[in-house]
């Protein structure tokens, strides 16, 4: 009988990481959606990424209702108790990737009315490709248990906001050379700003994954750079 | 052999047959007997009953081997059917494309899909033991997934089609099938990847080429047409201005011509980014010969080359052409923004960890305003070990801003003069392409009156074992 039980709640904990790698999918799928759809102008896709956000909410729910009721009755210790954790903090890490998303895809619509903007979207792409690739990285080292592969997606943040920062400019730059613009590149830069944090999310997940395997806290540098101050409006890009 | 050791086989072994048979027959007698011993009375019409179970169970045995004819069945296992398993089993393991059975347990739980069977490519690919893998981590793109089910419990054939996004992004085609498999096991499907990655990129090759050229091209072609008109109308009879005019030509001509060729020898480069190079090249014969190549223009400009190696022979494995023409494309640039009276330098690094090949010119990252910045960082690989070419410069720089934007095709820094010979803004690009297909790196340090830094590595080759190795570093100038 004893066999039985524990067999029953390792499948349990099994089911728990597979659901948050089925999110996790999900997610990846959004992100890479809702940029294409920015990139392609495709209105279509745009409203699938919109209409698919119900998906990650419910799944969201799903697992913490499922993490809740694994704590309750199985109390879960040590390694088992964190992951069950950490797969509660990583879905809701992914429910808050996919609202992004969901936002891009919806900005996107708007984008789509407007004349297209070739060098602008195609920044934008090249950000969601480096995001959408870190993102990528982070949960295969969740589904492979791999630290070190987490560790290394937390240390290389500052690309993606070094991205971000040259996006802000360039965006800028172009705006205040034709104002008519403006409208059109507020909402890339909210998009910009949606991938980045979305960047941020991937750098939580990491710190789960560390906090799930190792059951330490990780308490590395993080390699932000400190704005400098003449951030983030420069003289140069200004006079350009 | 493993096979036969699967948890959930595909049929299900003969001797468990038997058993149910066995044991579905023995049961209900044990019990009709049990109760015949404890009520006395009606013992006669309990064991009439049981006899009745056992001689069905008798007959129904009978009957099964009748149709034992279906080749799943038992039959010991002849000579040349453990040949045939083995040449199907070996035929399975060889197949190009990544090939998985899938098994699903109850339809609402998602840790009953597992990889029953997978063979080497996809064990590869998805980074999964043979068999007993969770499906769902392993492979996360819900549309398959999607497609997976519709297979299992509604026994559809699917094909999806999806992107998994990196430095080298593969294209797949995702086919599901429904497997007629094992009674007892639940449903089964056949997932079978194949990477189209070369369809995909042949026809983004073609729309990239084209929108790039005409672009690129636009402006000189003008130019072109422009001074021809001008040399059939009122220039005709002008010799000085016509000579001038014939000059400026030749040098739009020029610039077209290299646009074009660089253009193309990007196109290829991407072409095969997805396909690692076979050869082998050491950094520093490469890197020696780009020195005495580009000597002359470095000394018409009044730059100094500097060559070091630190650490000896550097070989990589990679395409020779294609990695001078990285150092090449680096030194060209470095000595392009360098003015008379400075030096370039370059450094090859031997045999180094990942983070040191990445790692900057001085050691620390972001001193005195110096701005560090991967533009390609490879996939990682546990243990692998890099060499590293450096090529620094002590002209302008770059302001951290611009970094991130480097490697676009045909992006300039605002403001910056390249002199009389400019490029043709595709030099980085093509460093990146050649750099992603070796699976090796490349990393800018620069600053505003700074001067820049880019580094370029590649994998090390792996040791050969042959007279090569016998050969004593050389101590490098």
């Amino acid at each position: 009988m004893t066999q039985h039980t524990v067999k029953a709640y390792g499948d349990e904990l099994n089911q728990l990481t597979a659901e948050v790698a089925r999110m996790g999918g999900l997610a990846e799928a959004q992100v890479a959606d809702a940029v294409e759809s920015v990139a392609r102008r495709d209105v279509a896709l745009a409203r699938a990424v919109v209409e698919r956000d119900a998906r990650l909410d419910g799944l969201h729910r799903e697992i913490e209702k499922k993490a809740i009721r694994l704590i309750a009755l199985r109390q879960p210790v040590a390694s088992d108790l964190r992951r069950t954790l950490a797969s509660m903090k990583l879905a809701t890490d992914l429910e808050r990737t996919g609202d992004l998303a969901k936002n891009i895809a919806k900005r996107a619509l708007i984008l789509a009315e407007g004349e297209p903007m070739q060098p602008l979207t195609r920044s934008i792409e090249r950000m969601g490709k480096l995001v959408s690739t870190r993102l990528r990285d982070v949960l295969d080292a969740y589904a492979a248990a791999e630290v070190e592969r987490a560790i290394s997606v937390w240390n290389t943040d500052d690309e993606v906001d070094e991205h971000y920062n040259a996006l802000f400019r360039e965006l800028l730059t172009y705006m205040m050379g034709d104002p008519r613009t403006i409208g059109a590149c507020t909402h890339l830069l909210f998009m910009a700003k949606n991938l980045e944090r979305i960047g941020d999310h991937a750098t939580n997940i990491a710190e789960t994954i560390h906090y799930e395997i190792t059951g330490l806290e990780f308490t590395g540098e993080r390699p932000r750079w400190t704005p400098d101050p003449a951030e983030p409006a420069s003289p140069e890009t200004t006079s350009a | 052999m493993p096979f036969d050791a699967a948890p959930s086989p595909v049929a299900p072994p003969a001797a468990s047959r038997l058993w149910t048979a066995g044991a579905s027959a023995g049961i209900p007698i044990a019990v009709l007997l049990g109760l015949a011993a404890v009520h006395p009375e009606l013992a006669p019409w309990l064991v009439g009953a049981a006899t009745l179970v056992a001689l069905a169970a008798w007959a129904a045995n009978r009957r099964r081997p009748g149709d034992g004819a279906r080749p799943a069945d038992p039959a010991p296992p002849s000579a040349t059917g453990a040949a045939d398993r083995l040449l199907l089993e070996g035929a399975f393991e060889a197949l190009v494309d990544p090939v998985l059975v899938v098994a699903g347990g109850e339809a609402d739980d998602l840790a009953g899909r597992r990889v029953v069977l997978a063979n080497a490519a996809a064990r590869d690919l998805l980074r999964i033991p043979r068999e007993g893998a969770l499906l769902v981590p392993a492979l996360r793109e819900p549309a398959v997934l999607e497609a997976v089910d519709e297979a299992l419990y509604g026994g559809v054939e699917r094909t999806t089609d999806y992107t998994a996004p990196g430095p080298r992004p593969r294209h797949w085609r995702a086919m599901t099938r429904p497997l007629a498999g094992g009674e007892s096991d639940g449903a089964l499907a056949l997932v079978v990847l194949r990477d189209e990655t070369d369809v995909r990129r042949m026809e983004l090759m073609r729309v990239d080429f084209l929108a790039n050229a005409s672009h690129e091209l636009k402006t000189p072609l003008a130019s072109l047409a422009g001074f021809i008109e001008t040399l059939k109308g009122h220039a005709r009879d002008d010799a000085r201005a016509r000579d001038k005019f014939l000059d400026i030509m030749a040098v739009q001509a020029e610039r077209m011509s290299r646009l074009v060729a660089d253009l193309l020898s990007l196109s290829r480069i991407e072409l095969n980014e997805h396909i690692p190079p076979a050869g082998r090249v050491d950094l520093v014969p490469a890197a020696r010969d780009v020195v005495d190549a580009v000597g002359l223009l470095a000394a018409e400009r009044g730059v100094t080359l500097k060559l070091e190696a630190r650490g000896g022979r550097a070989p990589v494995s990679g395409d020779r052409d294609e990695v001078v023409q990285v150092i090449q494309n680096l030194v060209d640039n470095a000595i392009k923004y360098s003015g008379p009276g400075q030096t370039v330098e370059i450094l090859v690094k031997a045999d180094v960890p990942l983070q040191e090949a990445a790692a900057a010119w001085s050691g620390g990252a972001r001193e005195g305003g110096v701005t560090r910045l991967p533009l390609l960082t490879p996939d990682r690989e546990p243990g692998q070990r890099y060499a590293a070419v450096m090529v620094r410069d002590h002209g302008p720089g770059m302001a951290r801003e611009t970094l991130p934007r480097l490697t676009e095709r045909f992006y300039r820094v605002e403001g910056q003069k390249s002199g009389e010979r400019p490029g043709t803004g595709l030099g980085l690009a093509i460093v990146k392409h050649i750099v992603n297909r070796h699976r090796g790196g490349l990393t800018v340090e620069s600053a505003p009156g700074e001067g820049a830094t880019f580094t370029a590595y590649f994998p090390v080759a792996a040791p050969r074992p042959s007279r090569d190795d016998t050969t004593t570093d050389r101590p490098s100038p």
